[in-house]
């Protein structure tokens, strides 16, 4: 059981490093929220995965922030990007 | 019998993780990409999560955190999407070549504002 949550953490990196390319290259600035958005769910998923495997609860309560935070920052980037700053 | 249900999950949930980002980077278009993303990444994720809960035990630490962000990602992953491709639109972002349709520019439609140039 902790191998397969150790693979599931690690594979869930790997996609998330996949992700970096598009965060990179993409032509416009929509591209990049939306991969970082994306990065950030796979992050916090993986975060969620590592707590189990290493039996840390409070690492959970990381994954919970990352998630909830992201999906916020991104709605606040598309807000920005629509009508400026304020 | 757990580590099978956990196992098949985990494959589903890596499975369609996986095709989410080779969307995201293959697709030839940001609102196809936007496509990709939010409905993979809910496809994705909750079956990770649910095999989170089903490893770890519904009463634990865990289990509540795991159900806790598969609500997050349901309700605001949509949400998101929605906003970002409203505001890539108006913002200018081209759309593919090959689409046969823009259904706001159509003549009639609700939606008149010009839109501005791309600052990408």
């Amino acid at each position: 059981m902790k191998t397969l949550l150790q693979v599931v953490c690690i594979a869930e990196l790997a996609i998330a490093l996949l992700l970096l390319i598009r965060l990179a290259r993409g032509p416009s600035v929509a591209d990049r929220i939306l991969a970082l958005n994306t990065i950030s769910a796979q992050c916090a998923i993986a975060v969620l995965f590592f707590a189990a495997f290493a039996d840390r609860s409070s690492y959970a309560d990381v994954a919970l922030w990352m998630a909830s935070f992201s999906y916020l920052a991104a709605l606040i980037w598309a807000r920005y990007l629509e009508r400026g700053l304020l | 019998m757990t580590l099978v249900v956990v196992a098949v999950l985990c494959a589903v949930g890596l499975f369609f993780s996986l095709s989410a980002a080779v969307g995201i980077l293959r697709m030839p278009d940001l609102y196809t990409r936007l496509q990709c993303s939010s409905k993979s990444i809910t496809m994705g994720a909750l079956p990770l999560l649910i095999g989170l809960v089903v490893a770890e035990g519904p009463i634990t630490a865990y289990a509540g955190r795991a159900l806790f962000v598969g609500l997050l990602i349901m309700l605001l992953g949509s949400a998101t999407a929605h906003a970002l491709s409203r505001a890539a639109y108006k913002v200018g972002v081209p759309m593919w070549s090959g689409s046969v349709t823009d259904e706001p520019r159509q003549p009639g439609s609700v939606t008149d504002e010009p839109r501005r140039q791309a600052d990408s």
